[in-house]
């Protein structure tokens, strides 16, 4: 097979292997010979639009990302194209290769029984309750909460092209790519960003993430006002599908409701001006039938056996906005932003199952005696839950909403004891080091206190000095940091 | 679920014997293993795999993709191409398989049918009674291909929404074609643009697009 030599339109030397290795639906993709980079040709002859937008989002765009600060913290968000090529009078964009952990290292069952090892991780695999059950390795599968900082990953990443302006127009599973051993998203296909006024998108989406609007509206012309195309606005649609796939492994909006006779028809209409979720409260005409799916669907394929309440009161919440209010009323559904701060309380709410099933971990649902949604098995120990206060008057103390559940290996970190610390790009190096840790010692729970000076015991009315600890008893409170933003913590006491 | 039911008709006429049809049965190893390994495929599509020669026979029975089991295609010695007691036979299979959407639960998608030959159909009064019948059963995509240099892509016309011409029958010209088949089949699943509606993924350098 020849090698291509050519020089890239910032002058570096690019070679790829003449062979069409994978193609998409706008561009097909050459590998380069040490697989380090691809490049992907667009088919359609170049538009001057399309090489302007590609230049833009290869030099500014991808500048203002990564060579700012906290631009590292985006390197294994992203997969951005580096460059732009041209070739026989086509056009194309150089790419990094994906990171290792985005190939499949054992793949499938039995041996990998479909010749999928080294393949890279579609999201698709791990979307569908039947597709993990029938055929991926169980090392490949991760568990809820690999899966849930999948969600934050993708909320994440998706938030902070939001914040430059831009919107990725085809969020969806074959953009994305997930690693659920690791809990590691990393979105691709970023030549199709869309800017707002600039470029106009030049794909509506994939199946399964096109928002209702632009469903409702595709048979219209394309410069007709009425005709509604991917925008920012819609990439918030196809992230909450996405994160309700990857934590419920089924479509929220795919149910028994038939909407037309004509298959095509009724996709037209169900995913579009008559879209309703599997599991509104009120209306419960659109609910999936058990007895239509195959029985490796189940439970996850059930939303009577696996409710989407099973991810706490903040997601809930989301949920509700981003498929009830927000479903047919774009402005209403929730940002980036929004999902990524429930994540990461959300995250704090979860608790190991004590029989260590499969999915292994569970939010905690606010009960005395909790117990594991996945295998019903009751948690065992003692539970203590710390509910976090944080002051804006002086000696005033208000409610978080947001808990921190304490078990084994649980730490304290910064963000819990500052309000005014967020676990995010622009966290500083000397935040991201745990300042205290739990432990079990002769039937009770403790806090140590490792670096948070100004700590305090305010129930045993006594200082807890770095190095010292304290018992963490129903009804203690805790001062955690004396600090600006401080928080306080009242404790509860959960479990057997 | 919805499925996808896909139709594969083949020609095992006697001309078909020796390369072209080892051929054929690679490229429906690479076709089956290259859909086994989309997810999407995997979710929905089940497949009938039809032979005909001097008689229609079908060869897999309407299976889950995954439990395909390809059994060796082989060929008489010589013979005709019955391609429209092939049609028949696949009529009254459609029209059994397919579930229809009802007021209460979702059916199937609409089926796709793939034909390939190497002539033209011997019996060719039956074939074009049949490709009448085959155009009103509402195929999603029925993709025609006429492999060789014998095969008349007028013929496939009448049945097919899309016709490709293979020129060569060797081994890599069918495993590119099967191939581009697969993609047809895990189409459904990709971005779509904002102007065409439902493309054809490129065919690959050896196929000619007829239309």
């Amino acid at each position: 097979m020849s090698t291509v030599n050519l020089t890239a339109d910032s002058g570096r030397e690019i070679a790829f292997l003449d062979e069409v290795k994978a193609s998409g639906a706008m561009k097909d993709i050459y590998f380069s010979p040490d697989r380090s980079y691809v490049v992907g040709f667009f088919r359609d002859p170049p538009a001057n639009a399309l090489k302007d937008r590609l230049r833009d989002i290869v030099t500014r765009y991808r500048e203002n990302l990564f060579e700012k600060e906290g631009g590292t913290f985006w390197r294994s968000h992203f997969c951005w194209p580096t460059d732009t090529v041209t070739h026989n009078g086509r056009i194309g964009v150089v790419v990094p290769f994906y990171e290792k952990a985005f190939f499949f290292e054992h793949g499938s069952k039995n041996n990998d029984m479909l010749k999928i090892r080294g393949k890279d991780k579609e999201g698709k695999w791990f979307a569908s309750a039947s597709n993990r059950e029938k055929f991926l390795d169980p090392r490949e599968k991760g568990n809820w909460l690999t899966h849930m900082r999948i969600c934050l990953s993708i909320a994440r990443a998706v938030r902070r092209l939001h914040m430059a302006g831009l919107a990725h127009s085809d969020l969806s599973y074959k953009n994305v790519l997930v690693d659920p051993t690791t809990g590691k998203a990393c979105i691709i296909d970023i030549d199709g960003l869309v800017v707002p006024g600039k470029y106009p998108p030049d794909v509506v989406g994939t199946p399964d993430f096109i928002a209702p609007e632009v469903i409702a509206t595709q048979s219209l012309s394309r410069d007709d006002p009425k005709r509604v195309l991917p925008s920012r606005t819609t990439d918030r649609h196809a992230l909450a599908v996405l994160i309700y796939m990857y934590l419920f492994y089924r479509h929220p909006l795919r149910g028994r409701k038939v909407f037309d006779q004509d298959p095509t028809k009724d996709e037209e209409l169900g995913m579009g001006r008559q879209a309703l979720f599997v599991e509104h409260p009120r209306d419960t005409s659109n609910r999936v039938n058990p007895d239509d799916l195959r029985l490796q669907a189940l439970p996850w394929g059930d939303p009577a056996q696996r409710p989407y309440t099973m991810a706490g009161p903040l997601l809930v919440d989301l949920f509700n906005r981003a498929f009830i209010d927000g479903l047919h009323a774009p402005e209403k559904r929730p940002s980036p932003a929004d999902w990524e701060s429930a994540l990461v309380r959300t995250l704090d709410m979860v608790q190991p199952c004590s029989a260590k099933c499969e999915m292994g971990w569970y939010v905690f649902d606010n009960s005395r005696l909790p117990v594991c949604p996945h295998c019903g098995t009751p948690y065992r120990g003692e539970l203590p839950v710390l509910n976090l206060y944080s002051s804006r008057t002086a000696g005033n103390y208000l409610p978080d909403n947001h808990r921190l559940m304490v078990w084994d290996g649980q730490s304290l970190f910064p963000w819990h004891a500052n309000r005014t610390v967020y676990p995010n790009e622009h966290l500083e190096e000397r935040h991201k080091r745990r300042v205290g840790y739990f432990q079990f010692h002769a039937g009770d729970w403790y806090l140590v206190n490792e670096a948070l000076p100004g700590m305090r015991d305010l129930t045993g009315k006594r200082d807890v000095p770095v190095g010292g600890n304290v018992k963490l008893a129903e009804g203690a409170q805790i001062l955690l940091s004396s600090e600006d933003g401080g928080r306080l913590v009242q404790v509860q006491m959960a479990g057997s | 679920m919805r499925r996808l039911l896909v139709y594969l008709l083949l020609d095992t006429s006697g001309s078909m014997a020796g390369e072209p049809i080892e051929a054929v049965n690679a490229g429906m190893e690479t076709l089956v293993g290259a859909l086994r390994q989309d997810p999407y495929a995997l979710e929905t599509v089940h497949m009938t795999v039809i032979t005909f020669d001097a008689e229609a026979k079908t060869v897999v029975p309407l299976t889950p993709l995954e439990d395909v089991v390809l059994p060796q295609i082989t060929t008489p010695r010589s013979g005709p191409t019955h391609l429209g007691a092939a049609l028949e036979m696949l009529g009254q299979q459609v029209r059994q398989d397919v579930v229809r959407s009802t007021d209460t639960a979702k059916g199937d998608w609409a089926p796709y049918l793939f034909v390939m030959t190497d002539g033209k159909p011997s019996d060719i009064q039956l074939y074009g009674e049949q490709c009448a019948k085959i155009r009103r059963v509402g195929f999603g995509s029925i993709v025609g291909c006429a492999a060789g240099p014998k095969a008349r892509e007028e013929d496939l016309r009448a049945l097919c929404d899309h016709v490709v011409r293979l020129d060569t029958m060797d081994s890599s010209a069918f495993a590119k074609l099967f191939k581009w088949v697969s993609e047809i089949i895990a189409h459904g699943n990709k971005s779509q643009g904002t102007t065409a509606a439902a493309d054809l993924p490129p065919p690959p350098a050896e196929i000619n697009l007829v239309f």
